[in-house]
């Protein structure tokens, strides 16, 4: 059976080479879209990751939705302590945050101020590696202030300037200070870098009474795929009044935003394999009913009805499968490609930074397992094709097929 | 005769019924989708073109020369005043509206967030762009020190109806003053920087809060339908930086071009698939009564009018796959009008796009327009390789031939 449906492919040419076709564009098409799609989606979320948000964050309950000095973690020790002992962990780091006025001595802009652990912060974030001007913080860099570029525009000073800070410490009394610029940061992030700056938090705690506290605990995983079962391992050591969220929550909105780009992306996607599922059907119903006769005779022959079923199958698996295995290496092959060298739009960061774009590069996504659904979605499109053409063959008896017309 | 040719055509168009009607089917679904899609989209980019439009910039806005680069209060419009008397003096201007807008600080006792307080004028708003329209929650008043906030800056501040919450920003003379405000109404305008940042107050208490003169404003925006206007305005406040909308919003620009550009390129794939399916059907239809030809030949028929047969029968199949595709196209986007697609599910996904949770889709004529030349194009060519086989034929060798 097999046989024949070999030779009845290369008999007619018209219907094998169109399906052909029109099967392998449809499979190069489908992997070289979902490897582009899933890979801007997974590049934004590394890169915001990257910047500062952790894979998994540790919080006192209800500081997210209530906020304020009552819901600081009050015991930063025991739960680093915690932490240590759980394998996965990369690095930890706690954060102490506040909001105030940050003021040159001319202009005045509200910022995120925040305490953080210098050494433990290169590790954790990029923002030792965003430096563009003056220098990192260190552990024992005292008043030094680490500022985002954009904020550093806005207050209108340059490293080694004053710059006041006006806030309220962790006790609700009032905090200020007189800082030094001494490095300037530039994430590409626009928010970010217009309204974050950081000082070290030996430094910061003895002004905000924020020794042994924290906003948060952030923490990087060596691996990120396994941060589902880690954040359960972690929310399984802590008190009831802690509680520990993975990036999934944390940037929510982020990933919401991706969910939604990919249902129009697979929407738009829809209407090309819709349209060329009935091209594939229709040419493989002019092939069978041009056949009639051919099918007829095989029946008074002794073909069953489950062998022409079985037959026009092959022609289909032949056809597919010739064109799939031409696509699937070469679709791979270009997602692989630019996997490994983004395809690289200037100017893309800029014109989409209110949406959190904040690199020029549009990396593919190379994974197998996508490929390998991306290729089933066509067979089971190539299959459904013919089930309307065999059930058309199929409904004809012998001696009316033979003398078909 | 060609009342002749017009029957045989309808006839044979549907001579074969199983194979038209699947043509019909793809002709159908695939347009019908098609148009969906596009209207969806349109209806999506046109959304965030309209909030923009009405919120915040209008046709055309007119800034200091050195505000848009550095937002100090020292870069405002000195003799908005005089500017805006002059506006509304213009027959091609609808309608006004002069903001004063400064940065700084939103805190509740529990949470902060950057915002930018903006003073405007709620009839002048009603007027520029049916402000009201744009309330999620809670009333449009600024009675006692009462402040509209941003749906998405209220979430960051968890703040509802009836909170309190301070702003802090520096004033005319540097100093850094802080204003109490109650929350009276949260509006949600799909700008995304206006619910993320916007803090409105009434516009005198504004001026009054920051010192500066009654005056000034740091926006003057303008609706208008005169697309000759912004060259007009150019001139006389030369002095000032008047931009369009286009000019201020790029990204939405270039958002409207790439939906242009990807509609076009799906239009076009859809119909060349679309032509390779009639072509394909045509010309196995041809090929199938080519010996009926040859006796037409035979028996005397011009090959122009058998030419005109195969035209008008690839036609018929053509046109009905448009007209069922039309019907559906015009119901689903009807649904699609009214109803919307509704993305709740995703709704700070969508959210952070600056979109809303329920997208209307959008409709016009040249959606049809386009898909008809398009369709009754497909199916003209799709007919010419069968016919070239035809006139290459004598009649004698057509009937003789074995099909």
């Amino acid at each position: 059976m097999f046989k024949l449906a070999l030779k009845n492919i290369l008999f007619y040419k018209s219907r094998s080479i169109t399906t052909f076709i029109l099967t392998f564009i449809s499979t190069l098409l489908f992997i070289v879209y979902v490897a582009m799609m899933d890979g801007s989606h997974e590049s934004m979320l590394k890169n915001a990751l990257k910047v500062y948000t952790g894979a998994i964050e540790v919080y006192k309950k209800e500081y997210r939705d209530i906020g304020g000095n009552e819901y600081l973690i009050n015991d930063v020790k025991s739960i680093e302590e915690k932490l240590s002992h759980i394998e996965g962990i990369k690095t930890y780091t706690s954060r102490y945050e506040t909001y105030g006025l940050l003021s040159s001595k001319e202009i005045s802009s509200a910022a995120m101020v925040t305490g953080i652990n210098p050494d433990k912060e290169a590790q954790m974030s990029q923002l030792k590696h965003t430096l563009i001007k003056g220098e990192y913080l260190k552990h024992d860099s005292g008043n030094c202030l680490y500022v985002g570029a954009d904020l550093v525009k806005k207050l209108g000073v340059d490293i080694g300037g004053e710059i006041t800070f006006v806030g309220s410490a962790s006790d609700n009394s009032f905090a200020a200070d007189i800082f030094k610029l001494c490095g300037v940061f530039k994430t590409g992030s626009f928010e970010f870098d217009a309204m974050a700056a950081f000082v070290t938090r030996t430094y910061f705690d003895t002004l905000m009474y924020s020794e042994n506290k924290a906003s948060y605990i952030s923490i990087a995983l060596n691996n990120l795929d396994e941060v589902d079962s880690i954040n359960a391992h972690i929310a399984s050591k802590m008190d009831t009044d802690i509680e520990s969220l993975t990036w999934k929550t944390l940037m929510k909105p982020m990933v919401e935003a991706m969910e939604v780009d990919s249902v129009f992306g697979y929407i738009s996607m829809s209407l090309f394999y819709v349209v060329i599922f009935f091209v594939i059907m229709i040419f493989g119903f002019i092939n069978v009913s041009s056949r009639v006769r051919e099918f007829g005779t095989l029946r008074c022959i002794g073909l069953s009805q489950g062998k022409i079923r079985t037959l026009l199958f092959y022609e289909m698996f032949i056809l597919s499968t010739a064109a799939i295995l031409l696509a699937m290496p070469l679709g791979g092959a270009i997602a692989y490609y630019f996997s490994l060298n983004p395809i690289v739009i200037e100017g893309m960061s800029e014109m989409y930074k209110d949406y959190g774009i904040i690199s020029d590069e549009m990396p593919f996504a190379f994974n197998l397992l996508t490929i390998s659904w991306n290729v089933a979605t066509i067979y089971v499109l190539n299959f459904l094709s013919i089930i309307y053409p065999v059930s058309y063959i199929n409904s004809f008896k012998p001696i009316e097929a033979t003398h078909h017309v | 005769m060609f009342k002749m040719i017009l029957k045989l055509a309808w006839n044979n168009a549907f001579l074969r019924l199983s194979r038209t009607l699947l043509v019909i089917i793809m002709i159908a679904v695939s347009m019908s989708m098609m148009l969906s899609i596009q209207g969806i989209y349109d209806g999506m980019t046109l959304n965030m073109v309209n909030s923009a439009l009405r919120s915040d910039s209008g046709e055309i806005s007119i800034y200091n020369k050195n505000y848009r680069l550095d937002k100090q209060i020292v870069n405002d419009i000195q003799n908005a005043g005089e500017i805006c008397a002059d506006l509304e003096n213009n027959p091609s201007v609808k309608a006004v509206s002069v903001r004063y807008s400064v940065e700084g600080l939103s805190a509740t006792a529990r949470k902060a967030s950057f915002s930018n307080i903006i003073g405007i004028d709620l009839e002048e708003e009603e007027k520029f762009g049916a402000f009201s329209k744009f309330l999620k929650e809670g009333e449009i008043s600024f009675e006692k020190r009462g402040a509209l906030l941003g749906a998405e800056l209220a979430k960051t501040l968890k703040v509802r109806i009836g909170s309190k919450l301070i702003f802090s920003t520096q004033d005319k003379s540097g100093d850094i003053n802080s204003i109490a405000l109650k929350v009276r109404g949260i509006i949600q305008t799909n700008n995304l920087v206006i619910d993320q940042r916007a803090l409105y107050i009434e516009r005198k208490q504004l001026y009054e809060f920051l010192g500066v003169d009654t005056n000034t404003a740091t926006q003057i925006a303008i609706r208008t339908d005169d697309d000759a206007l912004i060259n007009t305005i150019k001139k006389e406040y030369s002095e000032q930086e008047v931009k369009s909308f286009l000019e201020l919003n790029p990204l939405l620009k270039q958002m409207e071009d790439m939906m242009v550009i990807f509609n076009s390129i799906t239009f076009t794939i859809v119909m060349l698939v679309v032509f390779i399916g009639i072509l394909g059907v045509m010309y196995v239809s041809i090929l199938d009564r080519i010996r009926e030809f040859g006796i037409m030949r035979g028996i005397g028929m011009a090959y122009n009018h058998l030419r005109t047969q195969i035209f008008l029968e690839a036609l018929f199949v053509g046109l009905a796959g448009y007209s069922v595709g039309a019907i559906l196209g015009f119901f689903a986007l009807y649904y699609l009008q009214e109803t919307g697609l509704n993305l709740s599910t995703y709704a700070e996904g969508m959210a952070s796009f600056g979109m809303p949770t329920i997208i209307y889709a959008h409709q016009e004529f040249s959606y049809y327009s386009n898909t008809f030349y398009a369709i009754v194009l497909s199916s003209l060519l799709s007919v010419l390789l069968p016919l070239r086989k035809i006139k290459h034929l004598h009649p004698i060798d057509v009937i003789k031939a074995d099909t």
